[in-house]
Formats: structure tokens, sequence, C-alpha cells
């Protein structure tokens, strides 16, 4: 029964979330709305994270199992994409090395900016 | 007999099956590159093809299991919820970090899809590629992209996340925990950040936060595309 009910807590932010996207004058996926929903609703406490344990954990360590039918969906256009494969992996490759090279290098910056006013503070006091 | 396979409990035996052989693959080979969903997805299509079955008869079982995806990306909530103590902390560089890498991976993909001349389904399909599978899937479906394509190009994020993250840590010299953990995180997300846990807790940590922020940030770039 407790699992019951935790598993309608998710999904009535999913419902929730379905009705905010079908009402936003732009396309945003109502997963993520859904999402930021639940998040809300813990940080002003409405939900106890204690209280969405057990369901979300079993949809969380589950979760690539779910993409198995939509990835199997491939077969229905491998086709047209046969001639592409090359080009895909190169994208997929490159942009992960520059994504993460980017992304270094901006933290770096801001971490040691970051530590280098606290200690400024620091000395103030 | 036909018919049989257009029961629902087709789709989704088949799937707990493959996916079942591809956890077992895992666990006896250890190597990221043996990822369960990719052995599932090969062996599924391998036996609806084998055995002539229509993608439309097994997907009335495997529809059951997409609409999980839902909640699933929903109780994502739960986890960044839980790293809220330590967010607080990296607030700046986790969310600086996570802005302008989710937009060097939207740009950088934009201009090589340009570059190799793929089409429009392609690049859409492609663009949120670096970050979580269902954010992704959502995204992609949003701008016309093909989810199956998101879905294979999320996994190669992933399993080249998860192998060679820690060379691209020495690569960039890299020192700081806290670098290391949102720089995997932003560029290969889930697949990735089993390595940055493998390398600590506060790698790990910062790595998980990042899933949550790059694809959040993602999410809002690509409304204007």
């Amino acid at each position: 029964m407790k699992f019951l009910w935790q598993i309608g807590i998710i999904l009535a932010a999913c419902f929730i979330g379905e009705g905010i996207s079908m009402l936003l004058p732009f396309p945003f996926p109502a997963s993520v709305i859904a999402m930021l929903v639940l998040l809300a609703a813990l940080a002003v406490r409405v939900i106890k994270p204690e209280k969405l344990h057990e369901s979300s954990h079993f949809l969380m360590s589950n979760m690539s199992f779910l993409f198995v039918p939509s990835g199997v969906g491939i077969i229905t256009i491998f086709d047209s994409i046969r001639g592409s494969i090359i080009p895909l992996l190169a994208v997929c490759i490159l942009s992960t090395i520059i994504t993460f090279a980017a992304t270094s290098f901006t933290v770096r910056l801001l971490v040691r900016l970051q530590r280098r006013l606290s200690k400024g503070r620091e000395v103030e006091q | 007999m036909k018919e049989w396979f257009s029961s629902p409990f087709f789709g989704i035996v088949l799937c707990v099956l493959t996916f079942r052989i591809g956890v077992l693959v895992q666990s006896r080979v250890k190597t990221p590159i043996a990822n369960p969903l990719l052995i599932a997805i090969v062996l599924t299509a391998a036996f609806l093809i084998a055995f002539k079955i229509p993608y439309e008869d097994f997907n009335i079982g495997g529809q059951v299991i997409s609409a999980l995806l839902v909640p699933a990306t929903a109780a994502l909530a739960v986890s960044i919820y839980n790293q809220k103590k330590i967010l607080k902390e990296y607030f700046i560089p986790a969310v600086g970090g996570c802005l302008v890498g989710s937009a060097t991976a939207v740009v950088s993909i934009l201009l090589m899809c340009r570059a190799f001349g793929l089409d429009d389904t392609l690049t859409a399909s492609l663009l949120p590629k670096s970050v979580t599978m269902p954010i992704a899937v959502g995204i992609s479906e949003q701008i016309g992209g093909h989810a199956s394509i998101t879905i294979a190009a999320v996994i190669v994020t992933g399993v080249f996340g998860a192998v060679f993250s820690p060379l691209l840590v020495k690569l960039f010299r890299i020192k700081d925990s806290v670098t290391t953990g949102i720089s995997i995180g932003t560029s290969s997300h889930i697949g990735g950040t089993t390595a940055a846990i493998a390398m600590g807790e506060t790698e790990g940590a910062m790595s998980s936060i990042a899933i949550g922020i790059a694809g959040l940030i993602t999410t809002v770039i690509s409304i204007f595309l």
C-alpha cells in the first residue's frame, strides 16, 4: 500500500507536468516539468523525501531498462541512417571531448575564484 | 499464431529477458562497453527481424514500458534534492560549468552536423545527447528528432565517458575533484558518472549533480532552437 501511494504521488506530478506542458507557449518536455514540480514539492516540504524513497529508487535503478522498446525503434529507420553511421559516431565522440574541455576550464576558473573570495573573507574576519 | 505476438505481454517479456541477458553479460566481462541496454536493444531487434515480427506488434507491450519514462524522469527530483547540501557549497562553479558545458555541447553538435551534412532529423536527435537519457529523449521529441537515434547517441556518449573520462582528466591535467565531477557529469551523464564514482565521493556527487543541472539547462537552451 505504501508503495502504491508513493507511485501515486509521482504519477500525480507527471499528470500536472503534462497539463503545464500543454499550457506553455513553447515546447518543453512534460517529464522535466514533472521533475521540477516534484522538486518544488520537496523543497517547500509538502512532500518529505523519505515518503518517495522506495518508489523513486525502484524507478531510477531500473531506468535504463525502460529505454529498451524506444531503442529497438531504430530498426524502423535503420535503412535511412545506414550511410550516416560514421559521422554520427564522430559527432558523439568529438562533442563529448569538447564539452568536457569547456566545462573543466570553466569550473576550474570558478572554483579558484570562489576559494580566493572566501579566503579574502576569512582574512577580513 | 501471428496474433500471439501482438499480446502486450510479448513485448514486455522480450525486453525483460534481453535486458537480463545484458546485465548477466556485463557482470561477467565487467567492461562498460558491454552496456546492458545496448545488448538488450540489439538482441530484441535481432529477435524481431529473425522471426519477422512487426515493430508495431512488439511495441504494444513496448509502449507500456516506455510510458514509465515520465515518472522515472520525475523521480530524478529525489536524487537532486538529496544532494542539496553539496550543491549549496559549490552552486556557482556547478551551475556555471554546466551552463558553459551544455551550451558548448549544443553548439559543437550543431556545427559538426552541418559540417558532415547530416539532415535536420539526425541533428535534432543528436543535440541533447550529452544529457541524461529521459531528458534527452524528451528534448529530442520536442525538437523533431527520432527517439531511437537519440537513445543510441546517448549510449555511445555514456560508454565513451565511462571508458575515457579518467584519461580526459589526465589529458586536461585536472587535479581538483569538484572540477573532475562536474566535467564528467556534464559531458557524459550517468555513463561517465560511474567512472566518477570510482574516483571518489566528491567526484561522484558532483557528477550526479551535474547530470541534473545540465539536463535542465539543455532543456532551456532547446526552447530557442
